[in-house]
């Protein structure tokens, strides 16, 4: 197979694109995809302050290193969860990642805030993956903000998006589809929060790792075993196997055409977010869902006493 | 004997032969946009032949949590 650029031999296949590219030619298909998909959605601007969330995996090393050679200011976070076996070669990756960059690095660690995902999972009787993803979230716009950072970026790729989006049409959840998009901006104590690989499929994001040298961690969480993202994912695999570029049209298709639609349904609703009276983090209750998270994992602390 | 190592699971799997990285994929029942396909340090696509003695890496890329 040949580039379709320079006609050299390809590693790279794209059925998406109806393309091959070599190493050097891929470089650029992708940094473009970066690049354009900022540009056009307006995600970033040149001075922003960017605090890339890092969880070791290709989508979130790729992101930073790509932000960093478009020029940004980068600095990366980390949330140690605390998980035996799975947590330590997680930081160890973007510790020894950052360090060969020369890229900032601010760790955050749930054992010291009182969350080890261990205890939680131990202790609180809701899926998994759902609180962790709170508790990350949370931590996220919380040292975005207490930092002066102007935006948090994810390395949320374009499965990661089709498979939320799927998820949330079958159940035509219009709270949740009116913010989906890779642009939330920074509101009501919330930093900004964008996605500039949303263009770019987890094969994609891998071949530009692994071409770029950058080692992952690539082993799956322990306790992700069953998430419904993944069945989700399966069937998006086959039909853009059937149809390839489908993916990206559903997506591009509903950023543009169905997303203002639920946006506008979501402003006259409108919900309204004050500060949590216990850590001042925003929330739609009075307490977020944090501190109360922290607050029951104590009570069942205190009962095995 | 062609030696296959699938990751992140680091299973091993040998075949007697092959022709194409594709035969490979079809094999294992895999889409090529599953997988990264390594020898020798390089990524293959579907097209390229496989010989014997060779040493391959496949990879998944899902992130699965």
């Amino acid at each position: 197979m040949k580039c379709k650029v320079c006609k050299k031999k390809a590693v790279v296949s794209l059925p998406s694109h109806n393309a091959a590219f070599c190493p050097e030619c891929y470089d650029k298909f992708y940094m473009k995809q970066v690049s354009e998909g900022i540009r056009k959605r307006k995600l970033l601007e040149r001075d922003d302050k960017i605090l890339v969330a890092l969880s070791g995996g290709k989508d979130s090393l790729s992101l930073m290193y790509a932000l960093a050679e478009l020029g940004y200011n980068v600095t990366g976070l980390h949330i140690d969860l605390g998980i035996p076996n799975s947590s330590e070669k997680a930081r160890s990756v973007i510790e020894d990642f950052c360090s060969e960059h020369g890229f900032k690095l601010i760790v955050s660690e749930m054992e010291k805030e009182g969350l080890p995902m261990p205890l939680v999972k131990k202790h609180i009787r809701r899926p998994i993956c759902s609180v962790c993803g709170k508790v990350k979230r949370h931590y996220f716009n919380k040292v975005a903000l207490e930092h002066d950072f102007t935006a948090l970026a994810t390395g949320h790729n374009l499965d990661d998006e089709v498979a939320r989006l799927f998820a949330n049409t079958l159940r035509w959840d219009q709270s949740y589809l009116s913010d989906q998009g890779p642009l939330l901006p920074a509101e009501n104590g919330f930093a900004k929060k964008v996605k500039p690989l949303f263009r770019l499929t987890e094969f994609e994001n891998a071949n530009f790792a692994f071409l770029k040298g950058i080692p992952y961690h690539h082993l799956p969480c322990p306790y992700s075993g069953g998430a419904s993202f993944t069945g989700h994912k399966m069937l998006w695999r086959d039909l853009e196997f059937k149809s390839p570029g489908t993916k990206r049209a559903f997506y591009e298709g509903f950023l543009d055409r169905g997303a203002p639609a639920f946006a506008a349904f979501h402003e006259k609703k409108g919900v309204e977010v004050v500060p949590c009276t216990e850590c001042g983090c925003p929330t739609s209750a009075g307490v977020c869902g944090v501190c109360r998270i922290k607050s029951q994992l104590n009570e069942a602390l205190e009962e095995e006493k | 004997m062609v030696e296959v190592r699938l990751e992140p699971r680091g299973k091993e799997i040998t075949f007697t032969k092959l022709n194409t990285v594709l035969q490979l994929l079809n094999k294992l029942e895999l889409r090529h946009t599953d997988v990264l396909v390594i020898r020798d340090g390089e990524l293959l696509t579907q097209d390229c032949r496989i010989e014997k003695d060779d040493k391959i890496i496949v990879r998944n890329v899902m992130s699965v949590g």
